[in-house]
């Protein structure tokens, strides 16, 4: 089925917002919904696509009030919302912030900045890499991390799939439909994934898992032609013969424009308080780019509507 | 059945209205059923399109009929759409294969730019380093309908091409153009290749400063 997407359609940003937020996924876009419902300005930098991760997401399932929804259509949903209340959907790229007493600002990559009163910063998490030798190499030439993107050049192609999460899972379900096989490679002796999620994976008659292993290197000539991984327990190597290789091993988050100005945990995470805001007030950080246990996009939803609320009480 | 929901033709028709101030001409060459499978839904989609604002006109050749404007746009495959002002002048901003899934919000900002003028919003140190380049720059851009990095990648693209005639940007859809994207070896989008050289590309959407960058290193 053919889609046509409305998705990053955006105007060109004014000088001044209430609030500015970096970054449109489900936080960034539901701070913009509160925004709009608390009679303020608010403009969302978007330097991809609104929606986020979401976007890149194959089916999502536990977004209450859709027992299943195209990663795509519900990213999208969200942008229409947010623009219903009055955001501004800006695609940029913010390139640096700034503050002084009375306002904070964004430095976007087309040389504008614009300012506002609190700045809400969105940015999320995005894959972490594996660290062995051929990943950087093979990066476009087999290498992916976004099933999403590129799934469709390998159909009919032998691929790995690194990792057992939910991520890891939904996703590998996803390239089972096109690809001719996937081995998905698991450090663990199971896979971590939700149940349903396995079950689903496993309903394709196309996929296996090799357990207790680590990639140890992506090899080939020009592009990936094989995959080397050993066993944690044995220490015995296998080759894998593979055209593609898929990794989803978790995140890294996305804060590096703020972690000079804010305070971090050792992993990057952005410390917040219980109203999201950091150690710099009217700077709050929401979603998964914040120290939190739950990474979800209900929760990156909340964190939204609480910084904003409580921005909107507390600056305006 | 049209391929546009109600909701969305509301949305484009009031955004075309406040942002369009110059028409737009959408000239797009295609080909019989057999020979291009998504010409068919590319027509149509132009169709809905052109029904949403005056100030939108489709222009509709078949490329085995009209040799002279497949000369005069460079048209090497179908389908193609290309964009300019009222008066047809080329201004290099290309879609080869169906702009669906995200291309299509690519090609209604694509519009809406040129509605005001096509003047894209680049800055200052960009426009003057594009306009210093003085030799011919061809940027093809695969995608994939489903990629969200896409859209941003192309869109830079078509605004570098606005700014010197001698830029031409492209969309190319990897999965439409197959044998295409395998001899440029794209295997992850989007996958940026200038000059229609397989050894310069880069992968990615990157911000305006560092995609210029990679574009000036290219040409090198
Ligand atoms: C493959 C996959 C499957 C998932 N499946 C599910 C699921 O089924 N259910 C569920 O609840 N959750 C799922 N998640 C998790 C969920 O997607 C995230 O928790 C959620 O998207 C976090 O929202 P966010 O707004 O914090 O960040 P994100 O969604 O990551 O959005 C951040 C946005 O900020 C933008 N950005 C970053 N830096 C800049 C900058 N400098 N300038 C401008 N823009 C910037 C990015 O482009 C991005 O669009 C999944 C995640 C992945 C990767």
């Amino acid at each position: 089925m053919v889609h046509f997407d409305l998705g990053n359609i955006s105007s060109g940003p004014k000088d001044y917002y209430d609030i500015l937020i970096v970054g449109g996924g489900p936080a960034g876009l539901t701070a913009a919904i509160y925004a709009g419902r608390a009679g303020l300005t608010a403009a969302v930098f978007e330097k991809a696509l609104e929606g986020g991760a979401v976007t890149q997401t194959h089916i999502v399932e536990n977004w209450p009030g859709f027992t299943r929804i195209e990663g795509s259509e519900l990213g999208e949903k969200f942008a229409e919302h947010a623009r219903s209340f009055g955001a501004e959907l800006v695609t940029a790229e913010v390139t640096k912030i700034t503050y002084d007493n009375e306002y904070k600002y964004v430095h976007l990559d087309n040389g504008k900045v614009v300012k506002g009163k609190a700045l809400v910063y969105a940015t999320g998490a995005v894959p972490r890499q594996l660290n062995v030798p051929g990943e950087k190499e093979f990066r476009g030439k087999g290498v992916t991390y976004c099933a999403a993107c590129d799934g469709y050049l390998f159909s009919g192609k032998d691929v790995v799939v690194v990792g057992g999460g939910d991520s890891a899972c939904d996703e590998a379900h996803f390239l089972a439909k096109m690809v001719k096989s996937i081995t998905i490679v698991q450090n663990l002796p199971y896979l971590t994934a939700a149940k349903v999620l396995q079950d689903r994976l496993f309903s394709n008659k196309n996929v296996k898992v090799v357990y207790n292993s680590l990639v140890k290197e992506i090899r080939g000539k020009d592009k990936v032609e094989e995959v080397v991984v050993v066993n944690n327990e044995t220490g015995e190597e296998t080759v894998i013969k593979a055209e593609g290789v898929f990794i989803y091993v978790g995140l890294v988050p996305k804060s590096d424009l703020l972690k000079d100005i804010v305070e971090v945990d050792k992993f990057g995470y952005i410390k917040t308080n219980e109203n999201m805001e950091t150690n710099i007030p009217g700077i709050y950080a929401i979603g998964d780019v914040r120290v939190k246990n739950l990474r979800q996009i209900v929760t990156a939803a909340a964190d939204g509507a609480i910084a904003v609320e409580h921005a909107a009480k507390k600056y305006f | 059945m049209a391929l546009l929901s109600a909701k969305d033709r509301e949305y484009l028709t009031d955004l075309f209205s406040k942002e369009m101030e110059n028409k737009v001409k959408l000239i797009y060459f295609g080909d019989s059923k057999e020979n291009c499978e998504y010409c068919e839904l590319e027509v149509q989609i132009l169709d809905e399109l052109q029904e949403l604002s005056d100030k939108i006109i489709v222009e509709r050749y078949n490329v085995n009929d009209h040799k002279d404007l497949v000369e005069k746009y460079e048209v090497e495959m179908v389908p193609a759409l290309i964009l300019t002002l009222e008066d047809g002048e080329d201004r290099g901003v290309r879609f080869y294969g169906l702009p669906s899934g995200h291309e299509f919000g690519t090609l209604v900002q694509d519009i809406t730019t040129f509605g005001k003028g096509a003047k894209p919003d680049l800055s200052p140190n960009t426009i003057e380093k594009l306009k210093e380049i003085d030799t011919p720059v061809r940027i093809s851009v695969f995608v994939t309908p489903t990629c969200p990095y896409c859209p941003r990648a192309v869109l830079t693209a078509h605004n570098f091409a606005l700014i010197n005639p001698l830029i031409k940007a492209e969309m190319i859809e990897a999965n439409e153009f197959f044998e295409l994207s395998n001899e440029f070896g794209v295997s992850s989008v989007p996958h940026i290749v200038i000059n229609r050289n397989p050894n310069t590309f880069f992968i990615g959407a990157y911000p305006e400063a560092q995609y210029l960058e990679e574009v000036l290193k290219a040409i090198k």
